[in-house]
């Protein structure tokens, strides 16, 4: 307990930056990926649970061997699928 | 005036900016809960709402936000003298451009990640969000012809620029197929393309190298069309089939690695230009303080100055990427400040450095004018190389790197503002016209565009009304925190003054250049006409959003007392 070491501050300092420059640098490359995969995530659980959202897509046999596989984001993905986007949206990709 | 003395008192005045007023409203007006969930995580769907750290996020948001305006803005306002222009940027800063961009993100936050788009239907009027759809169009134009001109006109066209530019372009492509389809480790392939791209500058600076590029563009005195030299035509047609690639190609295989490796170049620019100064500590020599009001070409220092430098002091586009982006990536509301405040102030830090490029690197006013004659773009070149050759850099090197620097800065963003254009153009005109859905001819629509302003239009005019754009969104920002404050009940006061001077100074910034380029018919009949039918149209739209906005002043207002 007690103050932060001079070692440990130069530490954090030096964790902070390593962050920072990975935010300016590789981080949009990384969020893009994590958006493609999203998105194919998103279509999958659309192929197979289209009925969630009123499509009837496949035999509710395989639709209950999955579904233990889609229960943690079903909540986000009918938010995502049923939100309207707006035009200005389009302003989330790296401008600088 | 001492450049270190410069940089020490930009350093004060951010310090007490962000520690004292940012802070304290951060506090006792926002209140941001550390506990409450943000959008980010309470939706966290892997593709619009991805949580991340607030230095990561910081990162993100200054690389988002920097780019040239705070370059060039400060190298053309130092006519007005040094003095107001380095006033603006920090007072901007304090009292206006951070408010901005942090509470931009708040506002996004609290409203479950909408952006300006729903933000403005909601909060004002459903007119007001098509008025932003205007602005935003004619923002994205007015880029495209003021940082194309530069670029086609002022720094492709100097024969030591074109090879460095295409060596960082084939190091980026190849970094990206290394890194994505062979996935080599990215620390090595980040070392090999940045040293070779600095290889590929310091060859382009040799005599041989530029000799070539000298004989393609030929005589300066070849006129293909009106005032456009042939080497003018050949390189803005260049800069155009870049930026065609830029936004047809998926992100990952050209924007997103040739903006990679230009962050490196950029970065490692800034670093050796601040050991410069540091090192060198130049005065200011002769470089008064203050010129005259009204300077020729420009106009009255009030209201066109605070126009000419947006970006640096406070900049619309801010408020964009932070609802579309930042807002939807905040892991806490207590990062909104360090994120959104911090990255502003950042910026200014950046203007300030590019105010002494113009005025302490040459150490005479004379010497500015010599090179700002050859073009603006010419003043940082040579500027961070004065700085650079302080470090032990040649200085042949040294300006070669900076114009590399500058248009890698602009081409960056060039070819995204022509993505943008194509999908906001296939939103706005798509129902009536089919084809402009179409991927390559929206683009090539959005270039024509900009062909013609770089080909007809008066750089120092398209500056100002690029500005003017600008700083309209950032006046429908501003009006959108102050009325989501008044709605809450809380103090809107530091928004709404700030709001009012924004929308009084611009609208008269685009009056006195609209009026002004009418008059100037004469010197440039399309590009001229082009430019003050477009200030007018700024104009008519920024009235009739002033009228929505006291109806939703107003509204704000009853709301607040309602609830009491």
């Amino acid at each position: 307990m007690g103050k932060e070491s001079l070692s440990e501050k130069l530490r954090h300092f030096a964790k902070a930056f390593g962050e920072i420059i990975y935010g300016a640098t590789v981080y949009d490359w990384v969020r893009e990926l994590d958006k493609e995969r999203g998105k194919l995530q998103s279509l999958f659980i659309l192929i197979v649970f289209g009925d969630f959202l009123g499509v009837p897509i496949i035999p509710p046999y395989y639709q209950l061997r999955l579904l233990p596989h889609i229960v943690p984001y079903l909540g986000t993905w009918k938010r995502s699928m049923l939100r309207e986007p707006d035009i200005t949206e389009i302003f989330d990709e790296d401008m600088g | 005036m001492n450049s270190v003395l410069v940089l020490i008192v930009a350093a004060v005045v951010i310090l007490l900016g962000y520690g004292l007023y940012a802070k304290s409203i951060d506090k006792k007006v926002i209140k941001p809960d550390p506990n409450k969930a943000t959008p980010a995580k309470m939706y966290m769907d892997g593709v619009d709402f991805i949580p991340a750290g607030r230095n990561v996020l910081f990162g993100y948001q200054f690389k988002s936000i920097a780019a040239l305006g705070p370059i060039v803005g400060p190298i053309v306002a130092v006519q007005w003298g040094w003095l107001p222009a380095l006033l603006w940027i920090l007072v901007g800063v304090a009292f206006i451009g951070w408010v901005q961009d942090y509470t931009s993100i708040m506002m996004g936050v609290r409203h479950e990640g909408m952006t300006m788009g729903g933000l403005s239907y909601k909060l004002i009027s459903p007119r007001s969000r098509t008025i932003l759809l205007l602005f935003i169009y004619l923002y994205l134009w007015l880029i495209m012809g003021a940082f194309g001109k530069i670029v086609g006109y002022d720094l492709m066209t100097k024969p030591i620029v074109p090879f460095g530019i295409l060596s960082v372009i084939v190091m980026g492509l190849l970094m990206g197929y290394f890194t994505y389809k062979l996935r080599q480790d990215i620390i090595w392939t980040t070392i090999v393309a940045v040293v070779l791209s600095l290889f590929g500058i310091w060859l382009g600076a040799q005599p041989f190298m530029s000799n070539i590029f000298k004989s393609i563009n030929g005589n300066p005195n070849t006129i293909v069309f009106g005032q456009v030299t042939w080497a003018k035509f050949l390189w803005s047609l260049v800069v155009m089939v870049i930026c065609y690639l830029g936004a047809v190609l998926p992100i990952w295989e050209w924007a997103q690695p040739i903006n990679y490796v230009s962050f490196w170049i950029v970065a490692l620019g800034m670093l050796a230009g601040v050991l410069g100064i540091l090192v060198w500590h130049p005065g200011m020599g002769d470089f008064p303080a203050f010129t005259q009001f009204t300077v020729p070409g420009l106009g009255p220092l009030w209201p066109v100055l605070f126009v000419t430098i947006a970006c640096g002091a406070i900049s619309g586009w801010h408020s964009l990427v932070s609802t579309s982006g930042t807002a939807r990536q905040l892991e806490k509301e207590t990062d909104a400040l360090p994120v959104g405040g911090g990255a502003m102030f950042m910026e200014a830090s950046l203007a300030t450095i590019a105010l002494l490029t113009a005025t302490a690197a040459f150490g005479s006013y004379k010497g500015y004018h010599a090179v700002y004659a050859k073009g603006k773009a010419a003043v940082f070149a040579v500027g961070l190389a004065n700085f650079m050759n302080h470090i032990g850099i040649p200085k042949n090197f040294g300006v070669a790197y900076g114009a590399v620097f500058l248009t890698i800065m602009a081409l960056t963003i060039m070819y995204l503002v022509v993505r943008f254009m194509r999908v906001a153009s296939a939103e706005l005109v798509g129902d009536s016209i089919p084809v402009m859905r179409n991927v390559h001819v929206g683009t090539i629509v959005a270039l024509l565009l900009s062909l013609l302003i770089i080909w007809t239009g008066v750089w120092q005019r398209v500056w100002v009304l690029f500005g003017g754009a600008n700083q309209l969104m950032a006046s429908l920002a501003l009006l959108l925190i102050t009325v989501w404050l008044m709605e809450e009940g809380k103090n809107a006061a530091w928004a709404f003054w700030p709001f009012v001077f924004m929308y009084i100074t611009t609208i008269g910034a685009l009056a006195y250049t609209g009026v002004k380029v009418f008059m100037e018919l004469s010197k440039a009949p399309v590009g001229n006409f082009i430019a003050g039918a477009i200030a007018f149209l700024l104009i008519i739209a920024a009235l009739v959003l002033g009228y929505d906005a006291m109806g939703a002043v107003n509204k704000a207002r009853k709301k607040a007392h309602a609830s009491e």
